[in-house]
């Protein structure tokens, strides 16, 4: 998962290192230049100073103060030569005119000399002015710059370390916050998928600091709080529908009962009792079943989780209702086989996973006709569970597929069979609460009837 | 036998009341939960039947109260509200059986019967015999007359239910609650082929049948004669 804090993170460092970086540079730069005109100030006023004294002096005045400067080389790291005008030696510490250097005047040049050190010959880098002077003859002013290069050096490395531990510093510090924000984004995301679970009494974790993430907790409880009141309302209201349409449903029920008893008892059923009072009995009994299933989808849709959810082998409870059903369809001409062998676990509602499979089971039963063919398969993979039921019958035109899945719709002659129309689509509701998809397909010929249930990514 | 019916219901009351006592059973009534809680409290019953939906206290805390008061006595609770979860909600708080309504007086009679029953049986262990016919329980075998008879799991354990109630009216409910864990009504009578088939194994050839279909309420298995 691409979190785009970790970017966030990512690209903040690179400009902060990119800023602290272009200024510490600048400084170091700055720095540069600031030591190297500094020098030639020094090495230009020192040049004026030595002119002076030819101009007031005469070249022996000169002379004799080139000698006493020279003798401040260990101290000051001056470089001082006069050499006449075939730059040859006069005074200076300098022992000969350097090799390679443009002989122009008033120009700083750049070259090496060979000090000697505690018996080493060492090269020292150096950057002297030439000079013309009124006499013919040249003066070189200069200065020992291994110290200035030292010190820029060290700097330069300290510049660098800075840049390295700065960029280390701000990634350290993003990665902790982007970690941190992801952890509380994920703490959010897990709490959701518990409440998509079923548990409607979960809410966002709120730290009191009143910052956005806190808003937005506090707005998704608020969310929630009003979706659990609805349910409860919902739940209420289908009680107290359940029980004012049932209990008539009761009475009546009753009533003919009573009529039932008094015409017959354990005698033999009167004509009355065959013809009029067993039918309605049967006709109350299927109003019974319809509105039964109607709650169970209402209740399955309202409820959006399953209250009540254990862990449920599909495979096994597949084949025990296929077992159920089994001698039924036989006696009916159908030939029915079921392949779930192999266990396979899924979270969810018992009852109402038996409801799904006899449901479809009841339809293969209702619509096949005698001589077909009726194949039950559980399948899982680690990312599924698939039931399918597939038979040869009349199956479901694909135009009318969308409908049948409505409740009341019934394909076909819906004359010559019994039942509500509601098996489907209590099939579908059960498999919406439990986030599987049902698809209903062509079996060339036949129905096929794909329920895919996703199993449990965290167990 | 000595029941308690607690429903509110004048006319349900009135005709399940008329319906117990004509199949020998004395019957008290209560209108609602509190007269209901004070009846179950002070008289001593053999078996309460009580509707959820009451005035004052519903039938789940009546039971809830007798349980906490230590009564035993086995409750059926009838109720409107038939989802799986309310008939959890039901058997937790300490109720033995749980009816829908609407439903047939039969059930109801079968029930009762079958809860009454079930304190005064032993422990059936390994064997039950009735006439001739022979369970083994540990051996998951039948045989009659001697005779060993082939018949599948599911036939045994539908066997072995109806065995144990001896004599009692088994309802179709019952037997897909016990043998299949069903506790919705399927819409065609799918377990009238495994009796029929039950039947046929165990009574076919024989002389006296023991396996009878009772017309409106289900089956039992009884020595007729």
């Amino acid at each position: 998962m691409r979190l785009s804090s970790a970017r966030l993170a990512l690209l903040y460092t690179a400009l902060v290192t990119l800023l602290t970086g272009v200024l510490l540079v600048s400084v170091y730069l700055l720095t540069r230049s600031a030591l190297e005109r500094e020098i030639a100030a020094v090495v230009r006023a020192e040049v004026e100073d030595l002119a002076d004294d030819l101009r007031l002096g005469g070249l022996d005045r000169l002379v004799a103060t080139l000698n006493l400067r020279s003798d401040s080389w260990g101290r000051t790291g001056a470089v001082f030569l006069l050499a006449d005008s075939n730059f040859r030696h006069v005074a200076g510490n300098l022992t000969e005119w350097p090799r390679d250097i443009p002989a122009t005047p008033a120009a700083m040049v750049e070259f090496e000399i060979i000090a000697r050190e505690r018996d080493l010959r060492v090269l020292h880098p150096v950057e002297a002015r030439i000079e013309r002077l009124s006499n013919g003859y040249w003066l070189l002013v200069g200065a020992d710059t291994s110290e200035r290069q030292n010190v820029l050096r060290r700097f330069g490395l300290a510049t660098l370390w800075g840049v390295a531990l700065t960029a280390l510093c701000v990634w350290l510090l993003g990665a902790a916050y982007a970690r941190r924000t992801a952890r509380r984004v994920r703490g959010y995301a897990d709490t959701c998928e518990s409440i998509i679970q079923g548990d409607l009494t979960q809410r966002l974790h709120v730290d009191g600091s009143g910052d956005e993430f806190d808003a937005l907790a506090a707005a998704v409880n608020g969310m929630l709080d009003r979706i659990e009141q609805q349910t409860t309302t919902l739940r209420a209201a289908f009680d107290s529908i359940a029980h004012d349409l049932r209990t008539p449903l009761y009475r009546l029920r009753m009533r003919l009962e009573e009529a039932q008893l008094r015409n017959s008892g354990d005698a033999e059923p009167s004509r009355e009792t065959l013809e009029i009072i067993g039918p309605a009995l049967e006709e109350l009994d299927r109003v019974q079943r319809t509105l039964a299933t109607l709650l169970a989808i209402a209740r399955a849709e309202a409820q959006g989780v399953t209250t009540h959810a254990d862990r449920v082998d599909f495979a096994a409870l597949t084949a025990n209702l296929v077992e159920l059903y089994a001698p039924g369809m036989r006696a009916a001409g159908l030939d029915v086989a079921c392949d779930a062998a192999a266990s396979a676990t899924l979270t969810g509602n018992r009852q109402l996973l038996a409801q799904l499979i006899t449901n479809l089971l009841e339809n293969a039963l209702k619509y096949v006709p005698s001589g077909g063919q009726v194949r039950v398969r559980v399948a899982s993979s680690p990312q599924s569970i698939e039931l399918t039921v597939a038979d040869n019958g009349p199956g479901i035109a694909a135009e009318d597929r969308a409908a049948a899945l409505q409740p009341f719709v019934r394909v076909g002659d819906s004359s010559r069979t019994s039942g509500s129309g509601l098996g489907l689509s209590l099939a579908a509701a059960v498999a919406r609460l439990h986030r599987a998809r049902l698809t209903l397909g062509d079996n060339a010929p036949g129905l096929i009837v794909r329920v895919e249930f996703p199993t449990d990514t965290r167990s | 036998m000595h029941l308690l019916l607690i429903e509110d219901d004048a006319e349900a009351a009135r005709f399940l009341a008329k319906g117990l006592r004509e199949s020998g059973y004395v019957v008290d009534i209560a209108a609602d939960g509190r007269e209901g809680l004070f009846r179950a409290t002070e008289g001593t019953y053999d078996l309460i039947v009580a509707d959820r939906q009451l005035p004052h206290f519903d039938g789940l805390s009546i039971v809830a109260m007798l349980r906490r008061n230590g009564r035993h006595t086995p409750v059926l609770i009838l109720s409107a509200l038939g989802s799986v979860d309310d008939r959890i909600e039901g058997l937790r708080a300490g109720g033995d059986d749980y009816l829908t309504k609407p439903f047939a007086f039969g059930e109801l009679l079968a029930r009762i019967e079958a809860l009454l029953r079930r304190g005064n049986q032993p422990e059936v262990t390994t064997r039950i015999k009735i006439a001739d016919l022979e369970l083994d329980l540990l051996g998951r075998k039948v045989s009659r007359a001697g005779k060993a008879i082939d018949v599948t799991s599911k036939e045994f354990q539908l066997l072995e239910f109806l065995a144990r109630r001896v004599g009692q009216v088994v309802t179709r409910t019952m037997l897909l609650e016990a043998v299949w864990d069903l506790h919705f009504d399927p819409q065609t009578n799918v377990i009238d082929v495994h009796v029929s088939r039950l039947r046929a194994a165990i009574d076919k050839g024989f002389e006296r049948p023991l396996l009878h279909t009772v017309r409106g309420a289900g089956y039992v298995l009884r020595d007729a004669s």
